[in-house]
């Protein structure tokens, strides 16, 4: 049987650490999701439109099935076949894009759950997000054995969120490089504008990978709203991100390039600031400090 | 309860301008000039309603240098705001869409000024006797003993019937003032006459030679007209032009340094907060308004909203500061009630950030930042906030002293905010109603 040490308080100290550091940055805070809103003029529009499309059809084709199999049993079967085909990609589609945007909302309690004041969801959602996480398991036992809501967050701040965060800030450099190779190549500046959106859109949706989400075109949407919304919160932490660009951007060809195409070297800076927002749009941890 | 209130309503709709006057006050050292600061940093960031510096006209009260302020956080290596040591005013205008009604155009005004002049307040309540004696006898407690023994010895050995010379006078006024300040230095607040310790610019009139003294003789007769000359002199340049006409109201604290001073310095806080609050205006009089009218002027203002601010919270964990938060509610107090109040834990400028710290095998929630002049992290754990006035048991253990940290990077140069805690929930409270 283990001895029961008594819970005797801790001696409070101050220490200086023996690295130096630089000076403390704010770290953005994520703008609050827009309050929910009624369904607007557009929405409503353009959803009575699907369901006139779909079920009408969806009428129509049963219509269709029923008489063809009225002409004869092959051919309804046939028939069948292909409506339940069709039918079923369309559905499932849909189904995926339902299922990225409810993982995506998904994202927006765990964020609200963690930074709350309530300690017992804090440490439910911290379990909740772990778990889905490879180093799940190991972390798992360690959130149980941390009674303290803010331990845990701190936890997983310096842990899995800062693992994520440096991998997203890999596929930003990696994006600025290729967007500095890319822009070299375009001939017309309205391709190199199509070339820098559709780079921006795929680092958004890497970034969204990496956080377990697989955005479609809906999904794919919302997170270029939220990565928006956090890219005005990032700004203030642009001064790091722009000394990571220009550590991927020190070689003399991209150097030369760089100076020899105006705009180049800023959109290539603005991948690695994108890569930071959306890490910060996709990760349910609030923006704080890592331990 | 503001008669003025319905006027208000009516001069808004109708797109007058509403002027709203909000004074920072508290304790010396709890960081007014950073609050405003910041308050200033983050009302001028504000998408909407958007804020722009208003002129200040042909008024006595200078301007409060907020870019200067914000200069000094921004800069590197960063400095702290100068701290105060006159009154100044910060005043902001806002065009607030009400369609459709006309906007609404608001005045935000700010008052700043030293904070040891907030405790002359309560002088106005007190004869020179009350004071002096109830002055002479927090002066004779134990915990202080050792720091007050001088001056105390000069006054008991002064004669019943000593003379009004202006020797002793000095004499006992420097002796008094250096007391002042060595209690300051210990961490004790309620310390009065606050010009003492912050003096009105410009040439020291007579009556600032000042102290308390027993007995009824020529010296002691000197000293009582003295005070009543300081009292009115409180009751003209600080009372009825400043503090009669605010609406809301800050009052900070730096309840974590008073911890740290110990049973006598953390009692010494209490008292001066309560002194303080009891001082303000806080209800409506019929006959102070009836007296006002009959003059042809406005019956004065009545505060209606108090803030109480625990400040320096970044210098404690987010685990520890609703216990700050709770520790400031437990201390300030509005007698009577009436009055809408709340209490928060805050810090106008961080400097830290909450990281865990294993101490003897279990983690501790704990700060980090850095040192003022220093390049390295700096990590605090300076003990535990109770959530109420401690008992005997806390004393037993060490509170350790704040650690003087430099503010955090100000993203933009302060431009679109100043990183701080809390901030918001305290404009909200104070000003949500108008904005």
């Amino acid at each position: 049987m283990s001895e029961i040490r008594p819970n005797r308080p801790i001696t409070p100290r101050i220490e200086a650490e023996d690295l130096p550091a630089a000076r403390l940055e704010a770290l953005p805070d994520l703008p609050d999701p827009a309050p929910r809103r009624i369904w607007s003029m557009p929405a409503l529009v353009g959803t009575g439109a699907a369901v006139l499309v779909i079920g009408l059809s969806g009428l129509e084709t049963v219509n269709f099935v029923a008489d063809e199999f009225i002409r004869g049993a092959a051919l309804g079967w046939a028939s069948l076949g292909v409506a339940v085909a069709g039918f079923g990609l369309v559905f499932s589609g849909f189904w995926r894009e339902a299922r990225a945007l409810g993982a995506l909302q998904a994202v927006d309690r765990l964020r609200a759950d963690l930074a709350g004041t309530d300690a017992k969801r804090r440490v439910r959602a911290a379990r909740q997000w772990v778990r889905d996480l490879p180093e799940g398991p190991a972390l798992l036992p360690a959130i149980d054995a941390i009674n303290d809501p803010d331990a845990v967050l701190a936890l997983l701040r310096s842990g899995p969120a800062l693992a994520l965060r440096a991998r997203a800030d890999a596929l930003g450099r990696t994006a600025a490089i290729q967007t500095m190779a890319g822009i070299a190549a375009m001939p017309s500046p309205g391709l190199t504008a199509v070339f820098v959106a559709w780079r921006g859109l795929r680092l958004i949706r890497q970034v969204a990978a990496l956080h377990g989400l697989r955005p479609g075109l809906f999904g794919t949407l919302a997170l270029v709203r939220r990565t928006a919304l956090a890219a005005g919160a990032v700004a203030g932490a642009e001064m790091a991100a722009n000394a990571a660009a220009h550590a991927v951007l020190s070689s003399p060809v991209l150097q030369h390039l760089a100076g020899e195409m105006a705009g180049a070297g800023v959109a290539a800076r603005r991948m690695v600031v994108l890569a930071r927002a959306a890490e910060v749009a996709c990760s349910p941890v609030p923006p704080g400090s890592e331990g | 309860m503001n008669i003025l209130k319905p006027f208000n309503w009516i001069a808004s709709a109708a797109g007058f301008t509403t002027t709203v006057r909000v004074g920072v006050t508290g304790l010396s050292r709890a960081g007014k000039t950073a609050f405003l600061t910041s308050v200033a940093a983050a009302l001028l960031a504000r998408p909407s309603p958007r804020f722009a510096l208003a002129p200040l006209g042909a008024g006595d009260t200078p301007r409060f240098d907020h870019a200067r302020h914000l200069a000094a956080l921004a800069a590197d290596p960063p400095r702290w705001p100068e701290r105060t040591d006159a009154v100044s005013l910060l005043a902001l205008t806002a065009s607030i869409d009400q369609s459709p009604l006309p906007p609404r155009r608001l005045r935000l005004e700010f008052l700043d000024y030293p904070g040891e002049w907030l405790l002359d307040l309560p002088l106005l309540r007190f004869s020179y006797t009350a004071w002096s004696d109830g002055m002479l006898k927090r002066l004779e407690a134990p915990g202080i003993a050792p720091l007050t023994r001088e001056f105390l010895t000069f006054v008991r050995g002064l004669p019943r019937r000593a003379p009004a010379d202006e020797a002793l006078a000095g004499a006992g006024s420097r002796l008094y003032r250096g007391m002042l300040q060595t209690l300051r230095e210990a961490g004790m607040a309620y310390l009065q006459p606050g010009r003492h310790l912050m003096p009105a610019p410009g040439p020291q009139p007579p009556w600032m030679d000042l102290f308390p003294m027993p007995g009824d003789g020529p010296l002691a007769g000197l000293m009582a007209k003295r005070y009543d000359a300081y009292v009115e002199a409180v009751k003209r340049d600080l009372a009825s032009p400043l503090f009669a006409e605010v609406d809301r109201l800050v009052v900070l604290a730096d309840v974590l340094t008073a911890l740290h001073g110990g049973a006598a310095a953390f009692a010494d806080t209490k008292e001066a907060l309560g002194a303080a609050a009891a001082a303000l205006r806080w209800r409506f009089s019929w006959a102070e308004a009836f007296s006002a009218l009959t003059e042809l002027r406005l019956p004065p203002r009545v505060i209606d909203r108090v803030a109480f601010v625990a400040t320096k919270a970044d210098h404690v964990a987010d685990r520890q500061r609703g216990n700050l938060a709770a520790l400031m509610k437990n201390l300030a107090q509005i007698p009577g009630g009436g009055v809408g109040t709340a209490h928060f834990a805050g810090a106008s400028v961080r400097c830290t950030e909450d990281f865990v710290w294993t101490l003897e095998g279990r983690p501790v929630s704990a700060v980090r930042g850095r040192v003022l002049g220093q390049n390295v992290l700096t990590r605090s754990y300076p003990g535990e906030v109770p959530d109420q006035p401690p008992g005997e048991d806390f004393w037993a253990h060490p509170f350790l002293a704040l650690p003087e940290f430099e503010p955090m990077r100000l993203p933009d140069g302060g431009r679109s905010g100043v990183p701080n805690i809390g901030m918001e929930a305290i404009l909200k409270f104070l000003l949500g109603d108008v904005l």
